[in-house]
């Protein structure tokens, strides 16, 4: 049976964690790289049901409240372009947000030892 | 639900016996230290972590150097951040005094600048990483069962059947890793328990000791209502009869049941859909490879089937609340006005006005949830999709039809339905609004004004709660069409979508055979039996909780849905459950609120609620009324004397009735008394009443020679035009009594027949078409016939029961159809009454003038000589004792009254009734 010895309980507790130091920069690349990714798209699916950009789009020729006279279906056209405007500049800013954050997760690494070595070198 | 929860074939390895170990702690060879397993879905599980004091010390080490390590990690990237702050403040406070805004701008470039500050910052980035990698790697480390698929639908795999294939064999897999940090408690502190307790092995009941302490376990136990300290105190008592080893401590051992149980719940945890094994999995196993165990909680009134249920319980509620957060994150999609998604719906002011948005309710979670109706709501989709545009839901009053419209709306607002139903919203037409306060022809118009908006909008469904209530409803002359035909119009055009509901008697009275009916596609929604039932119930149990403060046992919950599928009729489940649910937590919440100890409801408080709902007393039959049952005997010839065969039958049937006994469908006895008059038929039947039922008011009384002609059957069961039929009357509101049938032969031959299939059904059905349920009332009939015969036959010493045989086959089969007499459960023959006992009747009527008096304060004495007077001057052997009543009434009782009147008699006094049956008064002490 293992031996009650605290010697063997630190090596093994330095190698988990020797362990982690060393499989972390892999991992971020790798398996977090792809749940940051994952995320990000869920973020901006959901954004875009809450904005509801497609339906608008999709319904672009359809006349609004169901007025199918002529003077509706152009109305509802101009409404339906300014709205889905309005509504694609703000999809474009979430969309740009998850970019800069997918970039961000990226870079850091790499920028965060760049910086280190910069200020260390004299 | 079976086979989630049931036992597995085990391979164990011969050469450990299981235990996966040599001597000296080495693994087993033959094995690989596996010892025990069990395929599941072509995977080979086992057991591989082997535990020691060590490895467990080793574990809690590891998780203290954990805490550390994180501790510091936050640490340096809080002295990052501040570090950066510091900067930004030094830097700028030093700059010139109203720098421009360029100034400021610069600081946003600090990453060009050297400082030791930002240094600090950039190292403390790479430990934010690091911490995020951290918590990642727990979260991901928190799911651990993962679905594998099953191997038939591989195709055809040889699974190894020998240890060293087995060993080699890539679909292992090593059940301890995807333990909870419960589990793993759990299993820790047993073996530790069992190392201190210096046994050999870790058993099933160290394990089950040890999972007496967790919290999921405890409320367990608190939902079954089972008393910790017992359960405890037995266990421990258990664990002491293991006998310590005497060997080494450091040989202990997991024992082959321990990991057999281990396994088990792994592949309980699995086929339950979890994503980790918690301790809940544990316990069933645990009972099932210790029968002591199993003992133990059975004599607790714990078995299997309750473990199982309250795991149901618990995961339904546990599904509740995911359901209700993803419910919670799409509904915020859902819109709350009245325009669809893409805006191409119409306002619907006349429909708003008319209706109540059952959407809207849902979107923000007023409405309640519908479990355990799966099926129903799959045919619901199943007859839209098929392209009709009507469905009726015909059920029970109570069933949940109403729910499950409820339920619709829920799943609208997750847009969790078929296409054509998303982007919708559920209206309830409020069809008292539309026909109240206008006419038949405006109400028409509304309904049409209604149907255009809804065709115009195309985004709305509709839901008619009691449909038949637009049924009959008509604008003009007899031509023109009524409300539901323009209903039904409209549907034929697919003008709507219409989701209605109506009770089973409405729609064959209403519904049915109509155009509305021809066009609705019928969808049954039937009374919920026993464990669905609970289901719905407990689905309901919690909230009832928060409101009421109050907490449900397992066993309250089903014995509100048996007690009320039992003595509740004219009601139907779930709902008649939930009321009785709803009313003990109530009551217990006021008990509560004086006693927050007192928040549990039992099973026995639910009896109370539903004893004073029906009347009867349904509660759970205790010791002191089980002693009163068995010596029922005794306490009828307290109030009865004689007639001991009779009341030996009368008993052991009450017995039988009240140990539920009995077949489910007949009244609990029906009973033919014979014998001469006086001779205590009736009293019987008045002491029965009084003890079985609680008092001799719940005795219906009818004098069958008031029933002799043909239409007398009317006057009993009631008539079509309404008029009420007293027997059915009495029983429909007072279910639970003895009918008493006096005079039984000289019914018209008519009512006879009718009470033939109420002995064999035990229900009558009534002149208005109800049905009257007889099943908790005790029959008894009485019959004056033969009574000569018997007198003549007791006189010439003849044996009972052949006075019984003869009197059956030669005088009653004159009376009565032989089916008839066949199906009483006893034919009870009195006896003529001897001298002796009417002296005993007398005592026993004198006793009862004696506390009259008490009450008074006035004290009965009576001489022996004086009482045998008595009997002698009341008895007739023709009218049996009744005219001893007369007797004494005249003769002792106005005698008294005449006493008290003139002031003779007077408090502390006490009457002697002497030698010759007179009465004397002894005067009392003078305060």
């Amino acid at each position: 049976m293992i031996s009650n010895n605290i010697g063997l309980y630190g090596g093994k507790i330095v190698l988990d964690l020797l362990r982690d130091i060393i499989y972390f920069p892999a991992w971020w690349y790798g398996r977090g790289l792809k749940q940051v990714a994952i995320g990000l798209k869920n973020f901006l699916v959901n954004k875009e049901r809450s904005l509801a950009l497609f339906v608008w789009i999709k319904n672009i020729f359809r006349p609004m409240y169901a007025q199918y006279d002529w003077a509706g279906i152009l109305i509802s056209f101009f409404v339906r372009l300014f709205q889905i405007i309005v509504r694609g500049i703000f999809m474009l800013f979430w969309l740009a947000l998850a970019l800069l954050i997918l970039g961000l997760w990226l870079v850091l690494p790499i920028l965060a030892i760049y910086e280190i070595i910069f200020q260390l070198a004299l | 639900m079976e086979d989630k929860y049931s036992k597995m074939p085990f391979i164990v390895c011969p050469v450990c016996s299981g235990t996966g170990e040599k001597k000296l702690g080495l693994k087993c060879p033959a094995c690989g230290g596996m010892g025990v397993g069990s395929f599941l879905d072509g995977k080979f599980l086992y057991w591989g972590l082997s535990l020691g004091k060590a490895v467990i010390n080793l574990r809690h080490f590891k998780k203290s150097v954990d805490l550390v390590i994180n501790s510091i990690a936050y640490a340096i990237s809080l002295a990052g951040l501040a570090a950066l702050a510091f900067w930004v403040w030094s830097s700028s406070a030093g700059g010139p005094v109203g720098a421009g805004a360029g100034d400021y701008l610069e600081l946003f470039s600090f990453w060009r600048v050297k400082h030791w500050l930002i240094l600090v910052f950039w190292i403390s980035a790479l430990s934010d990483m690091f911490i995020i990698y951290r918590l990642s790697q727990e979260e991901a480390r928190k799911e651990k069962i993962k679905k594998f698929r099953a191997v038939g639908e591989k195709g055809l795999v040889k699974l190894p059947d020998n240890w060293e294939e087995l060993k080699k064999f890539s679909g292992k897999i090593d059940v301890s890793r995807a333990a909870s940090p419960e589990e793993m408690k759990v299993v820790e502190e047993a073996f530790l328990l069992a190392a201190k307790s210096g046994h050999n092995e870790l058993l099933p009941l160290h394990l089950f000791f040890s999972l007496l302490r967790d919290k999921e376990i405890i409320s367990l136990f608190v939902r079954l209502d089972v008393d910790g300290g017992k359960l405890i105190t037995r266990i421990k008592s258990q664990l002491l009869k293991e006998s310590a080893s005497s060997e080494g401590k450091n040989d202990l051992k997991i024992s082959e049941e321990v990991k057999e149980i281990l396994i088990e719940a792994y592949a309980q945890a699995y086929n339950l859909g979890q994503k980790k094994v918690k301790a809940l999995n544990l316990i069933l196993s645990c009972l099932r490879h210790d029968k002591n165990l199993a003992e133990i909680l059975y004599d607790l009134e714990v078995d299997e089937d309750k473990i199982k249920n309250i795991i149901e319980w618990f995961r339904v509620n546990e599904r509740l609340l995911d359901n209700y957060r993803g419910y919670k994150k799409a509904a915020r999609f859902k819109p709350a006005g009245t325009m669809d998604r893409a805006y191409t719906a119409v306002a619907t002011p006349v429909l708003n006005h008319f209706s109540h948005d059952l959407t809207r309710a849902a979107k923000w979670g007023r409405l309640g949830i519908c479990v355990g109706r799966d099926k129903e709501i799959e045919d619901i989709f199943g007859a839209f999709t098929s392209g009709r545009t009507g469905v009726i839901l015909v059920g029970p009053l109570g069933a949940g039809k109403r729910t499950m419209a409820e339920g619709l709306a829920q799943l609208m607002v997750e847009e969790d339905v078929p296409k054509f139903l998303r982007d919708k919203r559920l209206l309830e037409l409020d069809v008292a609004r539309l026909v109240s306060g206008a006419t038949a022809a405006v109400a028409q118009e509304r309904l049409l004004v209604i149907i255009d908006e809804i065709r115009k909008a195309g985004n709305i469904v509709l839901f008619i709660e009691n449909i038949e209530n637009i049924v009959g409803i008509t604008g003009g002359g007899e031509e023109s069409l009524e409300l539901s035909e323009v209903l039904a119009e409209a549907l034929n055009r697919r003008a709507l979508f219409c989701l209605t509901a109506a009770t089973v008697e409405n729609y064959s009275k209403y519904i049915e055979g109509k155009a509305l009916g021809d066009i609705l596609v019928k969808v049954k929604i039937d009374e919920p039996a026993g464990n669905q039932a609970i289901i719905m119930a407990e689905s309901k149990v919690s909230l009832m909780e928060g409101k009421y403060g109050v907490y449900f046992s397992y066993d309250a919950i089903g014995q509100a849905v048996s007690l009320s599928s039992r003595y509740i009729h004219d009601k139907y489940l779930p709902a008649k459950a939930i009321e009785i649910l709803e009313a003990t937590a109530v009551r217990v919440g006021r008990r509560a609120a004086s006693d927050p100890t007192a928040s549990l409801c039992t099973a026995e408080d639910v009896s109370v609620t539903v004893s004073e709902i029906t009347g009867v007393p349904v509660n759970k039959i205790t010791v002191s009324e089980s002693k009163e049952l068995l010596n029922l005997e005794e306490k009828i010839h307290e109030k009865m004397i004689n007639q001991e065969e009779a009341v030996s039958v009368v008993s052991a049937s009450l017995r039988r009735a009240r140990a539920a006994l009995r077949e489910g469908k007949r009244p609990i006895a029906n009973f033919l008394f014979l014998g001469p008059t006086g001779v205590g038929k009736t009293e019987l039947a008045k002491t029965v009443s009084d003890i079985y039922f609680g008092s001799k008011d719940y005795m219906i009384r009818l004098d069958m020679s008031e029933y002799q002609l043909a239409d007398s059957v009317k006057k009993m069961i009631g008539d079509v035009d309404g008029t009420r039929g007293y027997l059915t009357e009495a029983v429909r509101k007072k279910p639970f009594s003895l009918v008493l049938l006096d005079e039984f032969e000289k019914a018209h031959p008519d009512i006879l027949n009718l009470f033939l299939s109420c002995f064999d059904d035990g229900r009558i059905t009534d002149g208005q078409g109800r049905t009257i349920d007889f099943t908790n009332s005790i029959i008894i009939a009485t019959s004056n016939a033969g009574s000569v015969f018997i007198q003549d036959e007791v006189a010439a010493g003849t044996d009972i029961e052949k006075i019984k045989e003869d009197l059956i086959n030669k005088q009653l089969n004159k009376i009565m159809r032989p089916e008839l007499i066949n199906r009483f459960d006893g034919i009870v023959v009195f006896k003529p009454l001897t001298m002796d006992n009417v002296v005993s009747i007398t005592k026993l009527m004198l006793n009862g003038i004696g506390e009259m008096l008490l009450a008074k304060g006035i004290g009965l004495r009576s001489e022996e000589e004086g009482v045998v007077k008595l009997a002698g001057a009341g008895y007739d052997p023709k009218f049996g004792a009744r005219p001893l009543r007369r007797l004494l009434q005249d003769k002792i009782e106005n005698e008294i009254a005449n006493k008290i009147l003139t002031g003779e008699l007077v408090r502390r006094d006490t009457v002697v009734i002497n030698k010759e049956a007179k009465i004397e008064i002894e005067k009392g002490r003078q305060l």
